[in-house]
């Protein structure tokens, strides 16, 4: 144990007094209990199909998680008196990750709450339930990381229940290809990944961030180019978990083919969960990097990757007709703009938790408003309407409810003003520009004001245009769906009043990462 | 003593051997062949550089890669097997009927 966490342990913050230290990855242990009561209901009573008991427990789980995740963000856990940290440092329980976290488990209640309807039937319920819990809790892990072991293992924690969860549709070849191509890229990026962390550790001869960071400290004279590369590799490994160039190509299709629920629980928790170990290996272990001599400046090469990814993902999004793809190139864009938060980052910065905390902020509206756009193409799904742009015409006249949460999900994710998405929008590029970076946040916006486009098409169908004769298809309320979207609509309204609130703590988050 | 820079050259080898692999290959059984040449010219530079430094850290993670290596290819295996029965081959550009 080093001095660090023994200091952290005498000024732990008060709950973690009253309660043992490792309480803090309460929310991590839950899940990982939920996942195997999962897999022992199955066991028990084994062809029973459980699906309602199945999603039951599971909703259970990720609320517990989450209500645990809420409490020690407001009691101050790892906030107030310096982060805790637990296995040698190996993790570390602070604002940051206990921010994600609650976007993970929000994300996966939500999904959980609407699979029910979308599996009715089904046989493997217990095991999609069971994949669904270990892929949040690799999440949770990737958010409590503080090595590039940990960081590397529970990166691939969360990946692996993704790819089966992609191709959960064995009989279904758009959901088997999608998933054959999620893994390919994601197998490939996680050896890239690899090598990346074996080149940091040849160099700086440890893998925790913190000695990472003191290592490059120290200077890398003679290996500025075996570190270079190592560091553009490990970008390159978070670009295909963020869903950003160059390595965003398997998102359309995995997100196209994947059983919707999945599809948004892979574009809000999986991306946010590849921007949070991106935020943090980043800001602690290589921020050293950006002044030495010679300088090694990623930060350069995330604002390519950000312009980059923002224009493709939006001009990508206007030209489609389907319309989950549609969303899925929008959550491309949509990575660009939270890809701001790493680009914009200087040495020294003093809007560097500004910036961070801006891009934190947009990930968690984000996560409302994109699973709860996912989850009404889910229902649309559910009712075999069609996928097209004309096939959601008139969809008002039916499920007008619903097709208003998905105006609400469609202008926030737009950036107008008076919804959610512009006041993260806003911060966010409001951030770049006191940092410096005028470009990043003018490529933003005008990329904003393209994607309004293409999200009022949709709500140009679902309102205004007339029903082409399709709709009698609708023949049934699947409750579980209209109650996920219906309250992922809520949540994105309700981020409104709340958006100071949310972004004073994701600030206050990040800006405890570059104290 | 194998000066370091050796190691560096093997390992670079290996994995562009397997990226090349990766890169024309069409046979998915092929592709994880490939991948697993590129993770264990991650475990050479972790072997090598644990060495070089005098601790256990590299050494160890060899052993999680290694694990999680396992791990992708029961996956990748099983994944595999869905698309021969969907598609009748494994041939990675078979399964094509989305537009990239």
């Amino acid at each position: 144990m080093s001095a660090v966490s023994i200091v952290n342990a005498a000024a732990a913050a008060p709950l973690q007094v009253v309660l043992p230290e490792w309480t803090a990855i309460a929310p991590v242990l839950i899940l990982a209990l939920t996942g195997l009561l999962l897999l022992t209901i199955d066991a028990i009573w084994p062809g029973r199909n459980g699906n309602t008991t199945f999603a039951f427990v599971s909703a259970l789980g990720s609320l517990a998680a989450l209500t645990v995740t809420v409490w020690y963000l407001v009691a101050g856990t790892g906030q107030v008196g310096g982060s805790i940290t637990l296995f040698s440092e190996a993790i570390v329980v602070d604002g940051m990750a206990l921010f994600f976290t609650a976007i993970f488990t929000s994300v996966a209640a939500l999904v959980v709450v609407a699979s029910h309807d979308y599996l009715a039937g089904h046989e493997n319920a217990a095991s999609y339930y069971s994949l669904l819990m270990f892929a949040t809790l690799g999440m949770a892990l990737m958010a409590v990381s503080n090595s590039l072991a940990t960081v590397f293992v529970s990166l691939e924690m969360a990946s692996l229940p993704s790819y089966a969860l992609v191709g959960f549709l064995k009989k279904n070849r758009g959901s088997v290809e999608s998933s054959l191509k999620y893994f390919l890229i994601g197998a490939l990026s996680s050896a890239v990944f690899a090598f990346g962390i074996s080149l940091v550790y040849a160099v700086t001869g440890s893998l925790l961030l913190s000695e990472v960071a003191a290592g490059f400290d120290d200077g890398v004279a003679g290996f500025a180019g075996v570190a270079g590369i190592g560091v553009l590799m490990i970008a390159g490994g978070f670009a295909y978990k963020t869903a950003s160039v160059p390595f965003h190509f398997w998102a359309p299709e995995a997100y196209e083919g994947a059983p919707a629920p999945i599809s948004a629980f892979l574009s809000s928790a999986s991306k946010a969960a590849g921007f949070v170990v991106a935020f943090r290996v980043f800001s602690t272990s290589f921020m050293p990097l950006l002044d030495a001599t010679p300088a090694i400046d990623w930060a350069l090469a995330f604002a390519v990757l950000a312009v980059v990814t923002m224009v493709l993902g939006n001009f990508a999004a206007a030209t489609q007709e389907n319309v989950k793809r549609m969303l899925a190139y929008s959550s491309i864009g949509h990575a660009g703009y939270a890809l701001i938060g790493l680009a914009a980052l200087t040495a020294g910065g003093p809007h560097n938790g500004d910036v961070m905390g801006a891009a934190m902020a947009h990930l968690l509206i984000y996560g409302f408003m994109n699973t709860g756009a996912f989850l009404f193409i889910a229902m649309v799904e559910y009712w075999g309407v069609g996928r097209t742009f004309e096939d959601y015409a008139g969809l008002s006249t039916k499920a007008p409810f619903a097709s208003l949460a998905m105006a609400v999900f469609m202008f926030s994710l737009a950036g107008l003003p008076v919804f959610g998405g512009f006041f993260s929008k806003y911060a966010l590029f409001a951030s770049a520009v006191s940092a410096g970076f005028w470009w990043l946040a003018a490529v933003g916006a005008i990329t904003s004001a393209l994607s309004l486009y293409y999200y009022s098409r949709v709500v140009k169908a679902l309102w205004i245009e007339q029903p082409n004769g399709n709709l009698d298809a609708i023949d049934s309320k699947p409750t579980g769906l209209y109650a996920a979207v219906i309250f992922a609509a809520v949540a994105t309204v309700l981020l409104l009043p709340g958006f100071p609130i949310a972004l004073e703590t994701a600030e206050a988050a990040a800006s405890a990462l570059f104290a | 003593m194998v000066p370091a820079q050796y190691y560096l050259l093997l390992s670079a080898a290996v994995f562009c051997i397997g990226l090349f692999g990766v890169l024309t290959r069409d046979n998915a059984l092929y592709f994880l062949m490939s991948v697993e040449l590129m993770l264990n010219a991650a475990n050479i530079n972790f072997v090598a550089f644990s060495l070089f430094w005098g601790n256990l850290t590299g050494q160890t993670f060899a052993l999680f890669v290694i694990a999680l290596a396992a791990a992708e290819v029961a996956i990748g295996i099983g994944i595999i097997l869905v698309l021969y029965r969907n598609f009748g081959s494994v041939s990675v550009t078979d399964a094509a009927t989305m537009r990239w």
